[in-house]
């Protein structure tokens, strides 16, 4: 990944599907299903958190184009979940791991462009450790 | 690598809108557009003829005392709807730029951005529009200034930026009053076709805005008919100055003519090099270096030669990287230039560098293309060794062209940018303040950058540039703007 757009649209594919895992869970476990389906609607507004500072913030005269590193998305690949629910919470917070470590490199390869998108990754990995930890009380 | 959606499935038959309606041109002649990337056609728009303006014209004289008493705060209504459709059609409005135009599908959206910022300022006209006044100027006596529409105001927008230079006019002119007329490029009119439907969508009544395509024939009759009180053009500067600029006020109208430039990029010895590379990347390759704010000189402080060969190589090393191909696919950094002849041109600017004398370190002749047809594509180039005498020094070149010179010390890098007939845009990466104000207060350009690459004003500044780069008073954008769609009048009072 070379461009902020790369990026973006990584993310939002990383968010969506974790967010399609938690709904099926919620589903699959409806004695958490608040818990679930609330993980669900985070993932969905972290995506949108990112993609509103990029659409708000971009512009033809910042270095959009520009990423410091090469990101390679197969670092930052999800499992799906199975198993019985010990396993499966294992599997989501190790999957939330994963979007958070790719929000921090994200962060630190886009610093030097435009600051909202790097700065909206940093509050996602703050928000996203707070949802590991409602995870761990599932488990 | 994801390549995103086109929009355009099939081949659009352009047409004029005009009095409300979309409406063939009266012009046989078509010209077919081309996707760059693709070399694939996507439409075909008319040539356009003066018979096209002058229905345009009629339809916006028209259309004027009507929508001049129209308040200001409704006025201000019909931008606020049609924010709230370009916000929607946000994605599709940057892709169709990226098909017609070639750039990378970031800076489409940059470019989407900054033409709906115009918007929105624009809606905030009932404040931006008012006058002032002073009461018992002399004993009994008040004095106001208001500000007053004057008709139909025209623009001429270039191929480079599609969507957001006619933005830079329009939404000003016509939230003041006016009623307009917008002549797009030939070579990029979908931007327009797809931003009219908006337009028409938002409901504005007929006649207050207006679309004609075409080339040499319509922007004649626009310069010549003296219903138009006003035109705003922006491309060449021998367009501009010998054409624009003299026929339009042969016939008493207003001009802003925003023209060519030759922008200088001065690097201290104390800048960041780390965050100064990718603003240096992105304003000599953005958009192909197909802007007027791009960078083209690369100016080298001081005599540590190790620095600036360290830095010089941190350059080549990253433009090296930059991947060229379809706009459309994510990973793209750079695009195609428009159109063949405008690759050709560049390529006659990296032949006569290379006959004068300056080292060509980089050839951006060789490339890769990513698969798609090479004919529009080039490579990043990198000159070194260039003096202010030589061609590639002095004259726009309009493509992904880094030509570096070397001066001693600030005085001799700000006597260099002066020298240039041009004086659009400069800028500076340094961590001095003191450094920065100097730059800022003797460069005679009217946009100065202080470790920005692309000192690009905002929807609510003027867009400014000096010498061989503007000809008129008033600038596009801002208070400018709103200056320039208006004629202040003023009255002095007395009540017996």
């Amino acid at each position: 990944m070379k461009t902020t757009s790369q990026l973006l649209s990584h993310h939002q594919s990383l968010e969506e599907t974790q967010a399609g895992y938690h709904k099926a869970l919620a589903e699959k476990y409806p004695e958490h299903a608040d818990v679930f389906n609330k993980l669900a609607k985070d993932n969905r507004r972290h995506m949108e958190m990112a993609q509103r500072a990029y659409r708000e913030g971009v512009t033809d005269a910042f270095e959009v184009g520009f990423l410091a590193e090469e990101l390679d998305p197969t670092n930052y690949m999800l499992e799906e979940p199975s198993g019985d629910l010990a396993t499966t919470v294992k599997t989501m917070i190790s999957n939330e791991e994963k979007i958070i470590e790719f929000c921090v490199d994200a962060a630190s390869n886009s610093s030097k462009l435009l600051p909202d998108v790097p700065e909206t990754f940093e509050r996602l990995v703050k928000r996203k450790k707070r949802s590991i930890e409602k995870m761990k009380e599932l488990a | 690598m994801v390549v995103l959606e086109e929009p355009l499935k099939k081949i659009i038959k352009i047409k004029n809108y005009i009095d409300g309606d979309w409406i063939e041109s009266e012009s046989d002649e078509k010209r077919d557009i081309i996707n760059p990337a693709k070399l694939k056609k996507i439409a075909e728009v008319p040539e356009g003829c003066a018979e096209d303006v002058k229905m345009a014209v009629d339809a916006a004289s028209d259309a004027f005392p009507s929508w001049r008493k129209t308040t200001p705060l409704t006025r201000a209504r019909y931008f606020f709807r049609l924010k709230e459709l370009l916000e929607e059609n946000f994605e599709t409005l940057a892709r169709v730029c990226t098909m017609e135009h070639g750039k990378i599908i970031d800076e489409s959206r940059g470019e989407i951005r900054r033409g709906i910022e115009n918007v929105e300022v624009a809606a905030g006209i009932p404040s931006l529009m008012m006058g002032y006044n002073l009461e018992d100027i002399s004993r009994g006596i008040d004095e106001i200034l208001i500000k007053q529409p004057l008709g139909v105001f025209a623009c001429i927008a270039p191929f480079n930026f599609p969507f957001m230079v006619p933005l830079w006019f329009m939404p000003t002119a016509v939230a003041t009053g006016n009623t307009y007329i917008l002549k797009p490029s030939p070579w990029t009119p979908l931007s327009m076709v797809k931003f009219m439907e908006l337009v028409d969508e938002a409901g504005f009544p007929p006649g207050v805005i207006n679309m004609v395509h075409g080339n040499v024939a319509p922007v004649q009759e626009i310069l010549r008919n003296p219903e138009v009180k006003g035109v705003s053009f922006v491309g060449s500067t021998h367009i501009g100055r010998d054409i624009i600029y003299k026929e339009a006020a042969a016939t008493g109208k207003r001009v802003q003519a925003q023209c060519g430039a030759k922008n200088h990029l001065v690097v201290m010895p104390d800048a960041d090099i780390e965050s100064t590379i990718p603003s240096l990347l992105s304003s000599f390759f953005g958009n192909t270096g197909q802007r007027c704010l791009a960078g083209a000189n690369l100016v080298m402080v001081g005599d540590d030669e190790a620095w600036v060969k360290s830095t010089l190589d941190k350059i080549k090393d990253a433009a090296s990287k930059i991947k060229i191909g379809y706009g459309l696919e994510e990973g793209i950094q750079m695009g195609p230039l428009q159109a063949e002849h405008r690759k050709e041109r560049v390529l006659g600017y990296i032949e006569k560098g290379v006959e004068e004398g300056a080292k060509l370190v980089m050839d951006g002749r060789k490339y890769d293309s990513s698969g798609y047809p090479e004919k529009c594509f080039l490579g990043p180039s990198v000159f070194e060794g260039v003096t202010t005498d030589m061609t590639i020094a002095r004259e726009e070149i309009f493509g992904p062209v880094m030509s570096v010179m070397r001066v001693a010390n600030l005085d001799e890098a700000i006597k260099t940018i002066n020298k240039s007939e041009y004086g659009n845009a400069a800028s500076v990466f340094t961590n001095s303040g003191k450094t920065g104000r100097r730059f800022q207060y003797e460069v005679e350009c009217g946009n100065i950058g202080v470790n920005i690459g692309t000192a690009a004003p905002m929807a609510f500044f003027p867009f400014s540039g000096m010498k061989d780069s503007f000809f008129g008073d008033l600038h596009g954008q801002g208070r400018d703007a709103v200056d320039f769609f208006t004629e202040s009048k003023v009255v002095i009072q007395r009540w017996p």
